[in-house]
């Protein structure tokens, strides 16, 4: 390749920016009849990152799957951020990835195939730096390009952590910073920093590995993967599933820097918008919250990081404990557990 | 961008905005309607036009630390609700009174930051209560709406609640030791 590929320029939304609406996708899934079995653990039922079906009293199969199109200019870098965003589903329930498939759409016609081959070593490279094996894949002809991976990973299934069990009392984490979202739409239209933007790649690259390992050591009660719907979107169906409310000091939100800069100057992508119009009146603002810190609130995140609920007695611990093992992270406490009030999130 | 040709302008003036994609204009009113000013929107062989003005009021935080790190300005004010009277007497006189100060609340200039309902206050957040909907629309304005979940429980309320988040007695506290004032009605 004279000139290197520009991913980016094969589409409009990347990363989980392009999921369809998380309204219209409930609309379909309510008319599916629910899979039913003793052994399964985790179902659609409570929108949670996973499917996870228990083998025995020891090992419980975490199955699940993520792909999307480019979100990056780099091929081999798009090829890691979509490995570590399909592993973190994994990660959410509190498992350990094992074997993952590639998922891949690709035109041979529009793109050249070196680029093909350095979005799969990209994902390999993720892969290998989670201890999982890719054991093969499959490959559709298709334009723009997507790429993720199917994931199989194991837990114990007294340690499997759904999105279900967040209780009153307990205090709110949030493992890694937002806006991205709002970085890649910035850099597309050059309202972002090159440093703040590639902060934002680094992020996205971050394997959500060693959040997962410490909010199993601290019994942490309830949690889910910040992605496509946003801190808010995903707080949302979180509360819902657990059968509980959520208060939220928006100041405490951890921002990639120039994220908020992006959004003030009116570069909101369309994505938020959709999360926005989700979220509808189930998610309170109080007057203080300003316009451009609720639509981070609603930014669509691509290999976001953990929300997770905990016994507020190992709260601040939790987050020392990954601040200390990757100062970068941004983990913070920004709320706590409320019980089930009319609305599911209440943001001030 | 609209956003920033809005800054451009003197408040109340008006812009003509043109797009041919219907999200964006769903995105471009949706943006207009939460800064409080009406968009007026035509269509002619694809093309939308939204008329609008200026927010006489536009949001100019730049660092929300700024204004959150203290929760709220100097000023702010909480209302504190005991119970479902206002004032001692008839009874039927002061849930009269209460109902029609709650309803005065959202007509005020300044608009409390919280309402904390505690004891028998609680009732009044109930579902079919005479306040209810005036509290909502309270709560739709931006402000807080706090109910005491100790009350709620013991008045066995919990699946009755309309409007609201059921708090507790560290973060009411809170709420009342760092308020500006409190109105006790």
């Amino acid at each position: 390749m004279d000139q290197p590929f520009d991913l980016l320029s094969t589409i409009e939304n990347g990363g989980c920016s392009s999921k369809l609406p998380a309204g219209l996708l409930a609309e379909v899934l309510r008319e599916f009849p629910l899979a039913s079995d003793p052994n399964l653990l985790v179902d659609v039922n409570t929108h949670d990152d996973a499917g996870v079906y228990k083998l025995n009293g020891e090992t419980a199969l975490i199955f699940t799957t993520d792909f999307f199109p480019p979100i990056c200019s780099d091929p081999f870098e798009f090829g890691e951020i979509a490995a570590a965003n399909a592993l973190s589903d994994v990660y959410a329930m509190g498992g350990k990835p094992l074997m993952a498939l590639n998922l891949m759409m690709f035109s041979r016609e529009q793109i050249p195939m070196e680029v093909f081959g350095e979005i799969l070593k990209g994902g390999n490279h993720k892969a290998r730096e989670a201890g999982t094996l890719i054991v093969g894949g499959h490959t559709l002809d298709d334009h723009p390009p997507k790429y993720g991976l199917a994931v199989i990973g194991t837990v114990h299934p007294d340690q499997l952590i759904t999105n279900a069990g967040a209780k009153p009392g307990d205090q709110l984490v949030l493992t890694k910073r937002i806006g991205t979202g709002a970085l890649v739409s910035g850099q597309k239209n050059g309202l972002t920093l090159w440093d703040n933007y590639r902060k934002a790649l680094d992020q996205m690259k971050h394997l959500n590995t060693y959040g997962a390992g410490v909010a199993v050591r601290f019994g942490v009660s309830g949690m889910t993967d910040v992605t496509g719907f946003g801190l808010a979107g995903h707080a949302l169906k979180m509360a819902r599933a657990s059968q509980v409310s959520f208060r939220i000091q928006t100041a405490k939100i951890p921002l990639l820097p120039g994220a908020y800069e992006v959004f003030e100057k009116g570069s909101i992508p369309g994505a938020a918008f959709r999360n926005l119009e989700f979220t509808g009146d189930q998610v309170h603002f109080t007057r203080e919250v300003d316009y451009s810190l609720k639509m981070l609130c609603h930014d669509a995140q691509t290999s976001g990081g953990l929300l997770m609920s905990v016994n507020p007695d190992h709260a601040s611990n939790l987050v020392e404990e990954i601040n200390r093992h990757d100062p970068d992270s941004g983990a913070q406490l920004i709320g706590e557990v409320v019980p089930e009030s009319p609305r599911a999130l209440y943001l001030e | 961008m609209l956003k920033e040709g809005l800054e451009e302008l003197a408040a109340g003036e008006q812009v003509t905005v043109f797009t041919d994609n219907e999200t964006s204009l769903k995105n471009l009113v949706t943006y207009l309607k939460d800064q409080g000013v009406e968009a007026e929107v035509t269509s002619e062989d694809q093309v939308f036009t939204i008329l609008t003005e200026r927010p006489a009021d536009p949001v100019t935080h730049t660092d929300p630390a700024d204004y959150c790190e203290t929760g709220v300005i100097a000023t702010h004010y909480v209302v504190c609700i005991k119970s479902e009277l206002m004032g001692e007497g008839d009874p039927e006189l002061g849930k009269v009174l209460m109902d029609t100060f709650v309803d005065n609340l959202k007509l005020q200039e300044e608009l409390p930051t919280h309402v904390v309902l505690y004891n028998g206050g609680v009732k009044l957040a109930m579902k079919g209560s005479s306040s209810c909907s005036s509290l909502s629309e309270l709560e739709e304005l931006g402000t807080r709406i706090m109910l005491c979940g100790t009350c709620i429980d013991h008045y066995g309320l919990q699946y009755d609640i309309g409007v609201g988040m059921i708090s507790n007695m560290v973060v009411i506290t809170e709420t009342l030791a760092s308020a500006g004032h409190v109105i006790y009605p």
